[in-house]
């Protein structure tokens, strides 16, 4: 067992972290004073791992889609009781949910948390699936399915990837499809299991009120040595370009609700904090609350408080988005790509950079707060290959001549894509 | 309890809470008017918020505002319009770092307090009134704000079958008013919502943060003590105690997921003995992910995504909702009737009975680990006048029997159904 201390200064703070015997890399983050404590348990799989072969294979397997969420929704149930029966004793709250490219399982509580991490690491790496219980859950993974169908902002996003993507499976909604999950069978699902739920290929991060003795008794009573091998997904193929710029679809809403994304290159600097955070601050600096845009915007009446942005990034895709609700869509595009391109000419001013670092600075530092924010970041951060406190530090180093040169290598007006909601007549 | 609970009264119907804790790395500060709920003046009075967060006197302009926000390291503003219990409750609040992570000495929490307070006292106002750019934006926003209802379709279904149930009482107005009084707003009607929140609503002040409040108490005392005061006094709850009879209402929409709501009397309030084990029992009825409803509902028969249980203690009221099939409407009903029957006869295991418990005691645990958690528990208590620490509930649950809980379980009955549909083949719908 590997165990290194990460820390940080500013905060005077520090987290463990831990290459396990069997194979699990452990993040541990104590925070004193607290009485919840948050603990994640998740692997590197998600939606768009659907098709894959391990290292050494000479075929591809093709999955259906939305496997990687109903995996999640199954592994819950063992031979006897399942997992919420289990963390009923406890009285831990547990949940657990699938993104683009990870699945996380969690809990969070006050007391007994020993119990319930025993409980976590048992039942994430104890598999059972039958035909039937994979039957019983298409009826209410429909369900779920269903509910996003109605879900106007859900729709707006994934129009969006539709637009951005031509190839790559973030076009697919994570649950998949009623007919894609109908094919789905208790094998396949065992496929995907041995394949992505390796404890190399997973992480268990946990923030709060635990000793960090505690979770090594844990992980070295339950854990068993994992194999280690590599998986390769097969790539995408997905060109530079944008499918489409835009897509209107009409839904029971009151105004139009819009999303307009920009595809981006997925830069090999090595350097992902310092991009990530030069990224934020120049979308802050061009449409955030304090710029000239925003209030522009504002003030016509094109967007209101609920206008933001986000950067979307995982190992193979890249895009900004921006989203909010307001009449003309087409005019909110027409002035962000105006603004896009003043600022790539004559360069984002100092003192607005200085103030949106200044503000990224308060706003990383609040998330350090709270422990499932802390226990969220670190898994997330893990996965994309950063440390805890590695854009907290980018803040720091970050220089004014960096943003303007960041600036002109993202937000292309050829791979921009617009997403509309309308009202239905 | 590892946090402090500080109170002052600062003028006439108005406090000063502060909830001091070294744990956090922020702090938050809210300045909270409460009114009663008015149907006539809802949406005058909710409009005032975003109003007060655009300007103010010593910042006469909305970008260099934010960007005074950005100097104080990302510190953000928040407006919220609410209701609790019988109040409408406007807020303006502010969240920044401690001051123990700023890079010079400076005092960012009092710097905090003073814009707040400028903000709330000092509008900026053009020959005596709000602006009237600013309000026609704001007025705008509200409408808008008030039919994107829709949108989220589960809190939609859960809105109107309230509505229905709370018909003609003052519980049953919307916070944030209707589109038709939104659309009557001129900027004249806005200043003198904004001066009746001044002069009549009750006024709570929290911080929720680490370090010495004595300032910051300084900084509102300095603010708020010399107004002119007159508070309102706050007009009786209806309560009803059982249903007479059950009402049924179908909606239609262009939606391929039907939300059925079930909204129960309990007879149970926030000053009633059995209120633990009203909450109780609704958490072993619908409240965690192993109680009746999510077990044998969702998971026994494969109905739904959802299908859960909430209490509300203020108007005593228990509320069911699911997602569900179209077609399968009446067996969900009938399913959820089912467990509720059970839970009377006292049909649920000891198992159940100590998880819940557990449970509950979790979620009250969690409440005092952020300073969200512990400003909202807090101002409930202040404007329901009960006081009582989340430890304090946490312990009143763990004394609750069994039979305590089949009890309460027989005082439910079911007043109103509220289902949301599709449309019919065919169907046009507006």
């Amino acid at each position: 067992m590997k165990q290194e201390i990460v820390k940080n200064t500013q905060l005077g703070e520090q987290y463990y972290k831990i290459e396990h015997d069997s194979g699990l890399t452990i993040l541990l983050y104590p925070m004193k004073g607290y009485s919840s404590s948050y603990a994640l348990f998740g692997t590197k799989y998600g939606s768009i791992d659907n098709c894959f072969k391990r290292q050494g294979e000479a075929q591809f397997t093709k999955v259906p889609e939305g496997i990687a969420h109903f995996l999640e929704h199954k592994l819950f149930e063992s031979e006897e009781r399942d997992a919420f029966a289990r963390y009923a004793e406890t009285g831990a709250s547990a949940n657990a949910y699938t993104s683009f490219d990870k699945t996380c399982y969690l809990f969070s509580c006050t007391d007994n948390f020993k119990q319930s991490l025993d409980i976590l690491l048992d039942f994430v790496t104890s598999p059972y699936f039958t035909e039937q219980t994979v039957q019983k859950e298409q009826g209410i993974i429909g369900q779920e399915i269903r509910m996003y169908d109605d879900d106007p902002n859900w729709q707006v996003y994934f129009n969006l990837l539709k637009c951005l993507y031509q190839r790559h499976p973030l076009r697919i909604d994570i649950a998949g499809t009623v007919e894609s999950i109908a094919q789905i069978t208790a094998q396949d699902l065992y496929h995907c299991y041995n394949t992505f739920y390796n404890l190399h290929n997973m992480v268990l991060a946990i923030a709060g009120n635990f000793k960090v003795e505690e979770v090594l008794e844990s992980a070295d009573r339950i854990l068993k040595k994992a194999e280690d091998f590599h998986v390769v997904r097969a790539s995408s193929e997905e060109p530079e370009e944008v499918l489409s710029h835009e897509m209107q679809v009409s839904l029971p809403v009151s105004q139009p609700l819009f999303q307009i994304g920009f595809k981006e290159m997925i830069p090999c600097s090595g350097q992902l904090a310092k991009e990530y955070v030069l990224h934020t601050i120049a979308l802050e600096c061009i449409a955030g609350e304090s710029s000239e845009l925003y209030r522009k915007l504002y003030d016509a009446g094109l967007i209101n408080s609920s206008f933001g942005s986000e950067i979307m990034l995982g190992d193979d895709y890249r895009c900004t988005i921006f989203g909010g609700e307001g009449r003309d869509p087409g005019k909110v595009r027409e002035q962000l790509a105006a603004e896009i391109r003043k600022y790539k000419e004559k360069g984002i001013p100092e003192t607005l950079f200085e103030q949106q670092r200044k503000a990224l600075y308060g706003r990383y530092v609040r998330g350090f707060g709270s422990v499932d924010n802390v226990a969220g970041t670190m898994l997330g951060s893990y996965f994309l290959g950063l440390g805890e406190f590695d854009l907290l530090e980018a803040c720091a180093t970050v220089s004014y001549d960096e943003v303007n040169q960041y600036l002109r290598t993202i937000l292309h007006e050829e791979k921009m894509a617009l997403s509309v909601v309308n009202p239905q007549q | 309890m590892a946090y402090q609970l500080i109170e002052h009264t600062i003028a006439p119907g108005i406090g000063f809470h502060a909830v001091s804790d070294d744990r956090f790395k922020t702090a938050r500060l809210s300045i909270n008017f409460c009114i009663p709920l008015d149907a006539g003046r809802a949406a005058e009075y909710a409009v005032v918020a975003p109003l007060l967060r655009r300007k103010c006197e010593e910042y006469p302009d909305f970008t260099a505002l934010n960007q005074k926000l950005c100097e104080m390291y990302g510190a953000s503003l928040y407006t919220d319009v609410k209701k609790i219990g019988g109040w409408q409750v406007v807020s303006l609040a502010i969240r920044s770092i401690d001051n123990r992570f700023v890079f010079a000495e400076e005092d960012l929490t009092g710097a905090c307090a003073q814009l707040l307070c400028s903000l709330a006292t000092k509008p900026y106002f053009v020959n005596g009134c709000f602006e009237d750019s600013e309000v026609e934006i704001e007025r705008q926003n509200l409408i808008d704000m008030i039919e994107s209802k829709i949108n989220d379709k589960r809190y939609y279904a859960i809105e109107r079958c309230e509505e229905l149930m709370y018909v003609n009482e003052p519980y049953g107005i919307d916070e944030y008013g209707t589109v038709e009084t939104a659309r009557s707003i001129t900027p004249q009607i806005a200043t003198q919502a904004y001066r009746d929140l001044m002069k009549h609503a009750r006024i709570e002040v929290m911080f929720t943060g680490h370090g010495d409040c004595k300032k910051i108490e300084a900084v509102f005392d300095k603010a708020l003590s010399s107004l002119e005061r007159e508070p309102a006094g706050q007009e009786e709850i209806v309560r009803i105690a059982g249903a007479q009879k059950v009402l049924e209402h179908v909606e239609r929409m262009d939606i391929v997921q039907s939300k059925l709501v079930m909204g129960f009397r309990t007879g149970t309030f926030a000053d009633s003995p059995d209120l633990s084990a009203m909450r109780l029992m609704t958490a072993i009825f619908g409240g965690t992910a192993f109680s009746r409803l999510f077990v044998h509902v969702r998971e026994e028969k494969s109905l739904c995504y959802y299908c859960a249980a909430r209490f509300d203690r203020i108007k005593g009221v228990m509320l069911v909702d699911s997602g569900v099939e179209d077609k399968n409407r009446e067996v969900a009903q009938q399913e959820i009737l089912h467990q509720l029957e059970i839970m009377r006869e006292g049909g649920f295991t000891d198992g159940e009975f100590e998880a819940a418990k557990l449970s509950l005691k979790n979620a009250f645990s969690t409440i005092t680990d952020s300073p969200e958690g512990l400003e909202s528990w807090y101002l409930i208590q202040v404007i329901a006048g009960t006081y009582t620490s989340p430890e304090a509930e946490s312990r009143a649950i763990s004394e609750v029997t069994k039979e305590q809980v089949a009890s309460a379980a027989k005082k439910v009955t079911l007043d109103t159904v509220y289902f949301l549909t599709g449309k019919e083949d065919g169907e046009v719908l507006a």
